[in-house]
Order: structure tokens, then C-alpha cells, then sequence
């Protein structure tokens, strides 16, 4: 993809001989062209494994990288490497043009599109060859022109989704999320014309070794680049100036470029620097209230008052009907009543006196003897009288424990 | 014999479909209880927690005591009993407590819950105090609801209990002791229209901070309001086994809590909400992130926020909502200032809003993709068209060679076979003869070297075919079947 901006400067050579090979692209070149391909590479990867990140590659691949942190970190290494390449391409060029003043072979021109019309009739059957093509022909411009196109298109975006805050100081908000749509739809693009377009020319058709080795070979300039071969060989073209005239114009570009490079490489530094932190990086607290705060319980439903005991018409208070039927009712009554627990049963006077297996509750006018008082006195029994209950169950006893 | 491999394939096949029938309900049955219990796995509407209790062992005990014998005593108001601390323990069950309870009306009886206590006198029983006496009896509940009981051991309340603390919820802190509520309609398995509301005033019980926070939000007011198809506080947090809410795998996972109602279509267009609102939170960095991390590493911290990270937790508001809805961009801007302090008006619009990228609403991003749903296929198609062509050209180019050398070998040697060469003719012809390949491009420069000159005038001019004729003479009788094979080669070569 990285076909540069043309140099024609290859040495001017003597004589066509058959086994001569040409200079295509010199070391410089060849060493962009690799670090371009392989920030492009990886850009293209992380980057698509982001645009589908649903996908079961896209997991596998991101799960290899880190997760999705570590991709995006690895997309932007490669973005900053792709700046310095870019910031690099531009100063190479103007060198190109304004000290050794080469020919703008890849500037497209009307030619190309007549070129590109006679490689069409060819493909009918209607011309017998393919058009004759200069130093670069219509296909690798194209590339030229989409790389070019899409270092733009891509660096303005990614910058505006680097650095939202930044970019939504000067544009509105929407920016952002169609920077994020142009610069995937960029990427598919790319990507696909790389696999496409480059692929079939310089891969599938015939591997031309030339952007690694260098060397363009006689037979394939006659085959490729007919054009440009005729034009070296009757040195017609571009003829490298004397070296006194280099230094010359060195003198005068030099302080331009260092100037020129210093700008760009503050540029690239202040997008990856420009905004350091859009995020805090700690998780803003959900919720603020405090989890356990319970209801004060509501107080237990009071005791349902005792049934008033029924008092039989002209009983004594401190008599068995007129009082302490009701008090063994409700203190007593439900281990000794209706199950009369340990055979003693307290709901009739009778039963009371009785007692139960262990001999009579009750000896009128003997509390001692009185087992009730006895269990009683001894504290924690299942139902408890109070003390004044007790005292008066005991007053009652010593006063023969009247029935009425 | 092929009758009788029919039979045995036919037999075969049958066995192998007895298989999988028989495999088929186990890999239900064992798939079955995760359902049950967690929310995620039920229906939006109205979740079921759990389907229909199970019982899952039999309940013991002296089940010749009717209740009347217990109820003798028990029905009785005034039935206390000291604990160790002072607490005063109620133990007066009003009849009709517990027949209005489910349990009552199955005709559960008391001892086979209270099962140790079904002779009389007692047992002696002892505990420090009220918690503890529930904390003793809680294990009663498990012997008929063991999966319940299974779900809550993994829950947050167990892990606090676990650390110490006492107050954690216990199944009858909920559920009640006497009064168990019958919560879904057998039948349909659906929770009852007022145990909705009923829920949240049960979790009220202990979180009741929240639960003011969640009765003022958009769901809890409108479940007061009796609309039952808003979540309550199982639909999030799950039933028995709730989750701690404040750990990352949960935050990580409840974008798809809320998505369980927000992308129902059936419940949203009631209320005239989009479903859309996980899709373009997941298509955009935040949701992305999320999503990513809850697949691959689900316990990790993220600070890309989820759905409640805007719309608030408990406190969910209408987006329409003057002070609090992020319809408004002023209040969506403040909630992007809690993690992007440096955020500025135009900020929060990056953000789309859960909008789908329209003419109305975000153009610019609706036109940009626009612009690439055309250029791409556009750009692409015309690429494609060409090296289709082109590899056609040479392919064709390639086969007719092929077909000239083998008629000229059968001419040359009529009783030879031909020899079908795939290799590039140029260098086919060279290994042929065994020279070295400097020889031949001598001559096929010659025909090439001459034609750059035209390159520009006679062919962008004239008519094709004829400029062709006069300009490449050499190459001309390439064509032309009676001429040598060497034309041609050079022919092809400029495929």
C-alpha cells in the first residue's frame, strides 16, 4: 500500500543490456514501506476486532491481546507508530520535490484514465496488450491516493475518538460517534483493498519482490513499466542534480524541514498527550444510601387481656370463685386444664384440692403442704405467678381456701 | 444385501433416536434447578422465583397431635416464655394465623414443622435470645424447601451471616413463621397480583433505605400506582439466591437485567419505550467495553459505566423527568461529569442517547454511514470488476497458449502425445531448450522496446484496433494462428 511518492531516481544508466536489473525503491523507502505495512497490519486487526467484537474470532483474538484494554493500548501503539511514518513520508517527499526535483510520477493524470480504458478493451479481446504505463501505473496511484486518503481520513477521526473531551470543546458531541462510524467504514474499506486490490497486483498475479529487495528487473520494467523504460533508456527523464546544486538547495531545506518536523512531531506527541485522562479510572459509586437500615419492628401485638373472670354472684374476692378460679385459668389453664398435665387439672375447685399424681395442690389452711405454693416459691415454673399473686394465693390457703 | 444394510442402518438409526430420547429429559431435569431460582432465566413479565414447592423429604414427628391439642395451649393469648437475655418470646399462635397461611391450608399440621416438640411436657428448650430462637428453627423450613434453601446458601445474605452478622435474613424473616403466603398462582406459576407489592415491604423490613429510594423511582411508584409489569426487588436481585450487589461480575452483568424487560417488545410498546436501548449501548464504547469484560473477564473492575450508572439504581427516573431525566442534555451532562470531570456542553452529545442514527435524530452520523454503505461497494466493486478481468485475460490468454503448443507438438511429432505445459510460456520455452533466459528477452525487447513511443498519440486517438495493427508490427502476427509460437509468447506475457 505504501507505494511512495515517486522518485525516478534511479541511477541514469548507460546501455539497455538484457540482465540488467533497475533500482525501484531505495533502502529508505524499503524500510518505511515495512514499518508502514506493519503498523497497517496491526492497526487493521486491532481495529476490525473492535468493530466486531462479537464475533468468536474477534473474542479469541482480543483474549490473545490482553482483553479489550490491551487491544485498544496495541491499536494506539501502532497509531503512533503509523504518525511517525506518515510524519516521515511527508518530509521525504518535499525533499523529493524541492532538492532533487524528481518528476511527480505519481501524480494521476488524464493518461491514467486512458490506461485505464485500453486495459479494459484488452480485457474484452478488443486491443491486443495492456496500456503502456510509466513508472506507476494506474493501479498502484489509486493505492497512493487511498493511503493517503485514509492516513487523513483515519488520523482526524481517531484523534476526535482519542480525545473526546478535546474535540467536544470545539465541534458538537455528534462528531464523536461519526468520527467512530467514518473511521471503521475507513478501516473496512482499506482493508478490503488492501486484500483485493493489492493482494492480486503485487502478490497473486506475480510476487513482485521489489518493494523488499529493491530491484526491478529488465524483463519485468519491459513487462510493467514499458514507459518508464523507454524514458531511461533514452535518458529522457529525470537526471539526478550535480551535487553542488544538492547542497544548495540543502541549505535552504534543511532549516524548513527541521522546523517542519519539530510541528509534526509536536503534533503527534499532543494527540496521544492532549488529553490524559478523559476518565477517571475509579467506578463511580452506584448506590449511595445505606444498605442495612431496618424498620424498627413494629412492638409485638400486646398480650389480649385476659377474659374478666366470671364472678359468681355473692363470692368473696379471696374465694376460689371469686378470684382464683380465673387466675389458675389464665396463669395455670393451659398445661393444667383440659390435658391436666402431671394429672393435676385447675378448672374446678374439686380437681384443685385433688391435687394430681404428686398428692393435693391445695391444703386448705397449709400453704407449706400446698404443692402449688411449693412449686410455685421454687420460681420458673412454665406459669409463673407474681409474688403479690403468690401472697395472696397464700393468704387465701391460710384462710382454708374457701370455695365462695 | 443392500435390503439388508438398509435394515441395519434403519435399526441404527432408530437406537441412536431411542438414545437421545432417553438422554434428552435427564439433560433437562439437570439443567432445570439453575433455571428455577434465577431471575435472568424467567419470564420478564412477572418472574417465578420457584415454580411450585417440592417436597423433598417427608416430615417426621408424632403426627397423631392434632393442632387442637397444640392450639389447647398455643391459641391462648398471653403464652411467653423468658429467654436468656430478658427477651420475652411469644409463643401464642392464633388459630386463625396459621389456617390462613398456605401451610394451614394444605393442612399442614404444627408438629410437622414443630417436630420435637409434639409429646408434652416438652423438651426443655433454650436460647439466648429472639434471633437465636430463630436462628434454631430456621432449619425446619429446609426439610420441605431444600432447593430454596440450597439457592439461599449461596446468597449475600448468607455470606453476611457468615461474617457474623445476625441480622441476615433467614427464610422466615421473609416468609414469616405462621403466616406463609401462597405467592404464585399454581396454575400459571406467576407470582399473585399483591405479592408484588408485598415483596418490596418485605425486603423494606431491613433495607429500608432503599426501599424509600425505590418507592419515589419510576418502578416503584408505579407499583404502588398497582401496575404489576414493573420489576420488584426479586426481579433484579434474584430470589433466594441474591447476589451481592456491589461486586464487579454483577455490575459487569446488569446491563442484562435490565435488558430482560427493556428489550421485551410485547411490554416496552406499552409504554411506548425502545428496545433498542442494549444494542446501541453495546454498539457504543461504553456498552462495548462492558460487554467485552463481562465475556472475557467477568470479574474484573471496569470503569465504563452500566445502565444504573446514569439512570440511577433504585432511584430510576423517567428520562423525562425535569430534575433528573437525561433527556435533558444538562442532566445527562452531569451525570458524564461524575467520570469525565473535564466534560463540556457539547460532551454529553456524544453520547447518542440510545438513538438509532436517523435523518432526525444524529444525521451527521446516520449521512456518515451512509456515505460508506455506498463508497465501500462502490470502491471495492469497481477493484474487484478489474481483477476479475484482468486474471480472466490472462487465464483465457494462458489456455489458448496452451492449446497452440499441443497442436504444434502433435505437428512436429504426430506421433507423440501432447505435452500440455502449465508453466509460463517465456520460461516453458526456455526450459524447453535448456537455454538461459538472457537469450529470449532479446527478441521479445525488441517488440516491446518500440511501442512506448506510441503510447500517447496513436492509441488515445485513433480507433483501437487499427492503431494497434500499425503500431506493435512485430507483435501483430501474434494473433494470427499460422505464425510461430514466439509472437504469441510475448503475447501473453503482456497479460
Amino acid at each position: 500500500m505504501d507505494n511512495l511518492i515517486s522518485v525516478a531516481d534511479h541511477p541514469a544508466t548507460t546501455k539497455p543490456v538484457a540482465t540488467q536489473s533497475y533500482e525501484r525503491f531505495d533502502i529508505f523507502e524499503r524500510i518505511e514501506h515495512i514499518i508502514f505495512l506493519a503498523s497497517f497490519s496491526i492497526l487493521g486487526l486491532t481495529g476490525l476486532v473492535q468493530k466486531f467484537s462479537a464475533s468468536p474470532f474477534s473474542l479469541f483474538v482480543m483474549q490473545t491481546l490482553g482483553g479489550i484494554e490491551g487491544t485498544r493500548r496495541i491499536h494506539h501503539i501502532a497509531a503512533f507508530l503509523m504518525m511517525w511514518v506518515t510524519v516521515y513520508h511527508i518530509i521525504a517527499v518535499l525533499y523529493r520535490v524541492f532538492v532533487l526535483r524528481v518528476q511527480w510520477t505519481m501524480m494521476p493524470l488524464l493518461d491514467d484514465f486512458t490506461h485505464l480504458f485500453q486495459d479494459i478493451a484488452y480485457y474484452l479481446g478488443f486491443r491486443k496488450h495492456k496500456a503502456y504505463y510509466g513508472r506507476y501505473n494506474y493501479a498502484e496511484k489509486v493505492e497512493y491516493l487511498a493511503v493517503v486518503w485514509g492516513t487523513i481520513i483515519m488520523g482526524i477521526t481517531g484523534f476526535m475518538m482519542w480525545n473526546p473531551i478535546t474535540t467536544a470543546k470545539y465541534l458538537p458531541g455528534e462528531a464523536i460517534p461519526a468520527a467512530k462510524a467514518a473511521h471503521g467504514g475507513e478501516a473496512i474499506l482499506a482493508v478490503l483493498a488492501i486484500i483485493i486490490w493489492h493482494m492480486y497486483h503485487v502478490h497473486l498475479k506475480r510476487f513482485n519482490k521489489s518493494m523488499f529487495t529493491g530491484k526491478i528487473t529488465h524483463e519485468e520494467m519491459e513487462e510493467e513499466h514499458p514507459a518508464e523504460l523507454k524514458v531511461i533508456e533514452t535518458d529522457a527523464g529525470w537526471q539526478r542534480p550535480a551535487p553542488q546544486v544538492i547542497r544548495r538547495r540543502q541549505r535552504t531545506f534543511i532549516p524548513v524541514a527541521a522546523v517542519m518536523a519539530l510541528v509534526l512531531s509536536w503534533g503527534v506527541i499532543q494527540f496521544v498527550t492532549v488529553e490524559p485522562s478523559t476518565a477517571l479510572t475509579t467506578i463511580p459509586k452506584g448506590e449511595t444510601v445505606a444498605v442495612f437500615v431496618p424498620i424498627t419492628p413494629t412492638p409485638r401485638p400486646t398480650t389480649t387481656p385476659k377474659p374478666t373472670a366470671e364472678v359468681v354472684a355473692g363470692a368473696s374476692s379471696n374465694s376460689w370463685d371469686g378470684n382464683y378460679s380465673a387466675l389458675f385459668s389464665n396463669r395455670c389453664g393451659t398445661c393444667h386444664g383440659r390435658t391436666a398435665v402431671s394429672g393435676l387439672n385447675l378448672s374446678t375447685y374439686q380437681d384443685a384440692l385433688k391435687g394430681g399424681s404428686r398428692g393435693p395442690a391445695i391444703v386448705p389452711g397449709n400453704p407449706d403442704a400446698s404443692l402449688l405454693v411449693q412449686v410455685q416459691s421454687a420460681g420458673s415454673h412454665p406459669g409463673q405467678l407474681t409474688i403479690d399473686e403468690l401472697n395472696q394465693v397464700i393468704e387465701w390457703i391460710l384462710g382454708g381456701a374457701p370455695e365462695k | 444385501m443392500p435390503a439388508r444394510r438398509v435394515t441395519l442402518l434403519l435399526a441404527l438409526g432408530i437406537l441412536v433416536l431411542l438414545i437421545i430420547a432417553s438422554v434428552y429429559p435427564l439433560l433437562k431435569t439437570v439443567a432445570a434447578p439453575a433455571l428455577q431460582d434465577t431471575p435472568a432465566a424467567t419470564a420478564p413479565v412477572t418472574p417465578t422465583p420457584e415454580p411450585a414447592p417440592a417436597a423433598t423429604q417427608p416430615p417426621t414427628g408424632n403426627l397423631s397431635i392434632a393442632d387442637e391439642v397444640c392450639l389447647g395451649c398455643h391459641g391462648q393469648p398471653g403464652q411467653n416464655m423468658t429467654l436468656q437475655n430478658g427477651d420475652i418470646l411469644e409463643l401464642y399462635v392464633p388459630a386463625e394465623m396459621h389456617q390462613g397461611s398456605i401451610h394451614g391450608q394444605l393442612g399442614y399440621a404444627c408438629v410437622q414443622c414443630h417436630t420435637t416438640v409434639g409429646e408434652y411436657p416438652h423438651p426443655s428448650f433454650s436460647a439466648t435470645d429472639r434471633r437465636n430462637v430463630t436462628e434454631q428453627l430456621n432449619e425446619v423450613c429446609t426439610r420441605c424447601h431444600r432447593q430454596q434453601n440450597d439457592f439461599a446458601k449461596d446468597s449475600a445474605h448468607e455470606a453476611a451471616r457468615a461474617r457474623g452478622v445476625r441480622e441476615a435474613a433467614l427464610c422466615v424473616d421473609c416468609h414469616t413463621a405462621h403466616e406463609v403466603r401462597q405467592l404464585h398462582d399454581p396454575r400459571t406459576g406467576q407470582l399473585l397480583e399483591d405479592v408484588k407489592t408485598w415483596i418490596p415491604e418485605r425486603c423494606a423490613l431491613c433495607h429500608n433505605a432503599i426501599y424509600q429510594k425505590y418507592q419515589g423511582s419510576v418502578h416503584g411508584s408505579a407499583l404502588s400506582e398497582g401496575n404489576p409489569d414493573v420489576p420488584t426487588c426479586i426481579d433484579c436481585h434474584g430470589v433466594h439466591n441474591i447476589a451481592d450487589p456491589r461486586t464487579n461480575s454483577f455490575r459487569l452483568k446488569s446491563p442484562e437485567v435490565c435488558a430482560k424487560c427493556h428489550t421485551n417488545p410485547v411490554l416496552m410498546s406499552k409504554y411506548g419505550l425502545s428496545t433498542a436501548v442494549l444494542d446501541t449501548y453495546v454498539s457504543d464504547f461504553h456498552g462495548q467495553t462492558v460487554a467485552l469484560f463481562e465475556k472475557q473477564s467477568p470479574d474484573a473492575q471496569v470503569n465504563k459505566p452500566v445502565c444504573y450508572d446514569c439512570h440511577g439504581v433504585h432511584d430510576i427516573s423517567r428520562v423525562d423527568d425535569p430534575h433528573t431525566g437525561l433527556e435533558m442534555q444538562q442532566n445527562l451532562l452531569a451525570r458524564c461529569e461524575v467520570c469525565h470531570p473535564d466534560a463540556t456542553t457539547n460532551f454529553s452529545a456524544a453520547w447518542m442517547s440510545h438513538y438509532i442514527p436517523s435523518p432526525q435524530n444524529y444525521a451527521l452520523v446516520y449521512y456518515v454511514n451512509l456515505f460508506y454503505k455506498f463508497f465501500i461497494p462502490i470502491t471495492l466493486g469497481g477493484m474487484t470488476l478489474l481483477v476479475v478481468m484482468d486474471a480472466s485475460r490472462m487465464l483465457i490468454n494462458r489456455a489458448r497458449q496452451r492449446r497452440k503448443t499441443a497442436r504444434q507438438a502433435t505437428q512436429t511429432a504426430p506421433g507423440a502425445e501432447p505435452v500440455i505445459d502449465m508453466r509460463i510460456p517465456a520460461l516453458a520455452d526456455t526450459a524447453a531448450t535448456g537455454t538461459p533466459v538472457t537469450p529470449q528477452p532479446a527478441e521479445v525487447e525488441a517488440s516491446v522496446v518500440s511501442p512506448p513511443v506510441n503510447t500517447e498519440q496513436p492509441e488515445s486517438t485513433g480507433i483501437e484496433e487499427k492503431a494497434e495493427t500499425q503500431s506493435n508490427a512485430p507483435d501483430q502476427p501474434a494473433s494470427e494462428p499460422p505464425d510461430g509460437a514466439n509472437s504469441s509468447d510475448s503475447e501473453v506475457e503482456h497479460g
